[in-house]
């Protein structure tokens, strides 16, 4: 599958409820910062509203109307709509407690227990992280500023997903460097001058998760 | 029923708290989410409680529905995902703080306006340009949620060809949107 393929299943997925807590969160950020994907995902919804309204009926025999005005669990409460998911689950970005992987390149692992790896990556200005593939999939968002690499420029709500076939270097924009949200369905593998290195903490931070 | 017909009862329930207009709108509408939730695989039982809930929502927040923003059906559907979506997460075992993230997954994104009339000739334009079979994959894909495999055994086909499918019924939208 290309990038585009890629991005319409995670926001079609997102539409039709099936991701998991980390991948959600995600993908919610993403149709935050992203204009052209919210309207993909309005549509989506759209669709299987129509299934909906298109659907089979399957009778319910005990069920009577009455029973939906009468249940008094439903509180109406309108749903607030301010600020980004994200900051909505960690608070402010500017007061992440980083923990610097190597010098200009920190992370933050947010601990959702599910089977993706939700991390904020934060890159100085100018610096790049090793080469690297992935044995899973790998997404990345921009939050803040941008990055380059072989393929192209990421800003502010641009996403970059990536397959284990893909190599490449990921370099911060030297004005501002960038804070991205990422997923990595499986840990990463390190190619290059550091590489062995970042692999062998890769491994040994795995046994301290 | 048409979506006419459908937006004109939204309407009497919103403004007049009419429950001649809802009890149209539970003969209708409860059948279908009853169905969608026994196509996700969910129990008889559990169907039916949720779908209580999706016509309590709709009677009780029928008020916040906005005609401007989405259409009756597109309304419903996400009011009956967001319930699958957290009966799932309670019923899972993965081990994170539910409330936390429940409280903003599916609400509503700043969009830019779309009007009903554009989504209408969108979702027309998709369905003209996806034969019936396309559609099928499409709906047991994403709104009955099956996987790739299921859906290689249902439709007795490889599942190659079930994932190079849906690929290209992607595509063949992303062209479109």
């Amino acid at each position: 599958m290309n990038g585009t393929d890629l991005k319409n299943q995670l926001i079609f997925d997102f539409a039709s409820g099936s991701l998991g807590p980390s991948k959600s969160i995600f993908a919610s950020t993403y149709l935050y910062l992203n204009s052209k994907a919210s309207n993909l995902n309005k549509t989506f919804e759209n669709i299987l509203g129509e299934n909906l309204f298109d659907n089979d009926n399957v009778a319910l025999p005990k069920l009577k109307y009455t029973d939906c005005i009468s249940n008094k669990s439903v509180i109406s409460q309108k749903p607030n709509q301010t600020s980004s998911p994200i900051t909505k689950v960690i608070g402010s970005l500017d007061k992440i407690k980083w923990k610097q992987v190597f010098r200009g390149f920190s992370e933050f692992s947010l601990n959702i227990n599910d089977e993706n790896n939700l991390k904020l990556i934060k890159m100085d200005p100018g610096i790049s992280a090793p080469l690297h593939s992935h044995d899973g999939k790998e997404f990345i968002l921009v939050l803040n500023g941008s990055f380059h690499d072989e393929y192209g420029k990421y800003s502010k709500g641009d996403l970059q997903i990536n397959d284990q076939n893909i190599k490449h270097t990921p370099i911060a924009c030297e004005d501002e460097g960038c804070v991205c949200l990422t997923i990595t369905e499986k840990d990463v593998i390190f190619f290059g001058r550091y590489g062995s290195f970042l692999n062998l903490f890769t491994f040994i931070k795995s046994f301290f998760k | 029923m048409n979506k006419t017909e459908l937006l004109d009862l939204m309407e009497k329930v919103a403004k007049n708290r009419d429950e001649i207009a809802f009890s149209i709108l539970f003969d209708f509408l409860a059948p279908k989410i009853n169905a969608y939730y026994l196509q996700n695989g969910l129990a008889k039982e559990n169907a039916e409680e949720l779908t209580q809930e999706v016509m309590s929502i709709i009677w009780t927040k029928s008020d916040y529905y906005d005609p401007s923003k989405s259409a009756v059906t597109t309304w419903v559907f996400t009011i009956a995902r967001n319930k699958k979506v957290d009966f799932l997460r309670k019923n899972s075992k993965i081990n994170f703080n539910e409330e936390d993230i429940r409280e903003f997954l599916y609400e509503e994104n700043k969009t830019d306006i779309i009007n009903e009339n554009e989504i209408k000739e969108q979702v027309s334009k998709i369905n003209q340009l996806l034969d019936e079979y396309q559609r099928k994959i499409i709906k047991m894909n994403f709104f009955e949620n099956k996987s790739h495999k299921k859906i290689a055994e249902e439709l007795e086909i490889p599942l190659g060809t079930v994932k190079s499918k849906i690929r290209h019924i992607l595509l063949k939208m992303q062209k479109l949107l």
